[in-house]
């Protein structure tokens, strides 16, 4: 199944983009999809280690929500607007 | 009509503007935060600020706040404007506005909101001051999940 991953701002800046079509495997949850996003883009990890926030269809992810087809991830460093 | 409000803008805020659309006649006191760019932050310079969002979930969250505001405290209207985008020096990059009966609930309102928006409204800056340039890092890395 297809999923669009975003990224914003330091994630943006490290992986050279802010949107990508990924393919993931069906059933799995958000915390294998970010193992498998961090993989493909190994920068991610080098840059922030395991303190980045997931996002599913623009709502926080704990990590057992089950992916589907089509839905929007977003990959993100802890937000700091104000 | 006055009601709640939360938006991003890429335009120059006009604090006042912002503060009077929440003021119903029942309440008899709203209180602004006027957050802007700091040029100095202990000893460095910063020239400029770029804010970015992701806009679709930065207005669900910013709704969100609102709601638990409304639950938490004695408060009648809030307003969130954010700006998005370059700014410069002084220029104002949020305004909160609280409306309510009385002032006390109002302060705790908009310092509460404040702090969470901090804590879980997708928006980030860069700061570019003399010398170089970062992203700034939250805070804080727990966002509740619900």
């Amino acid at each position: 199944m297809k999923v669009q991953v975003l990224f914003f701002g330091a994630t943006a800046e490290a992986v050279g983009k802010r949107e990508f079509e990924f393919s993931l495997d069906e059933n799995i949850n958000a915390d294998k999809a970010r193992a498998e996003i961090l993989e493909v883009f190994p920068s991610l990890r080098k840059n922030f280690g395991n303190s980045l926030l997931l996002a599913v269809n623009q709502e926080y992810a704990n990590g057992d929500e089950i992916i589907n087809n089509g839905d929007e991830l977003a990959i993100f460093t802890a937000v700091s607007g104000g | 009509m006055k009601s709640d409000f939360f938006e991003l803008t890429t335009e120059t805020i006009d604090v006042g503007e912002v503060a009077r659309r929440i003021v119903p006649n029942e309440c008899g006191a709203t209180v602004t935060l006027d957050g802007y760019v700091r040029q100095w932050t202990k000893g460095k310079e910063t020239l400029y600020l770029i804010y970015e969002a992701y806009e679709p979930m930065a207005l669900r969250e910013m709704e969100k706040l609102i709601a638990q505001a409304q639950e938490q405290f004695e408060i009648t209207h809030v307003g969130i404007l954010h700006r998005l985008g370059k700014l410069e020096i002084g220029e104002t990059s949020i305004v909160i506005s609280v409306s309510a009966p009385h002032r006390k609930a109002a302060f705790e309102a908009c310092e509460w909101l404040i702090k969470e928006l901090k804590r879980t409204v997708p928006i980030w800056k860069k700061e570019v001051y003399v010398g170089g340039e970062v992203w700034v890092k939250g805070e804080n890395q727990d966002v509740n999940v619900n």
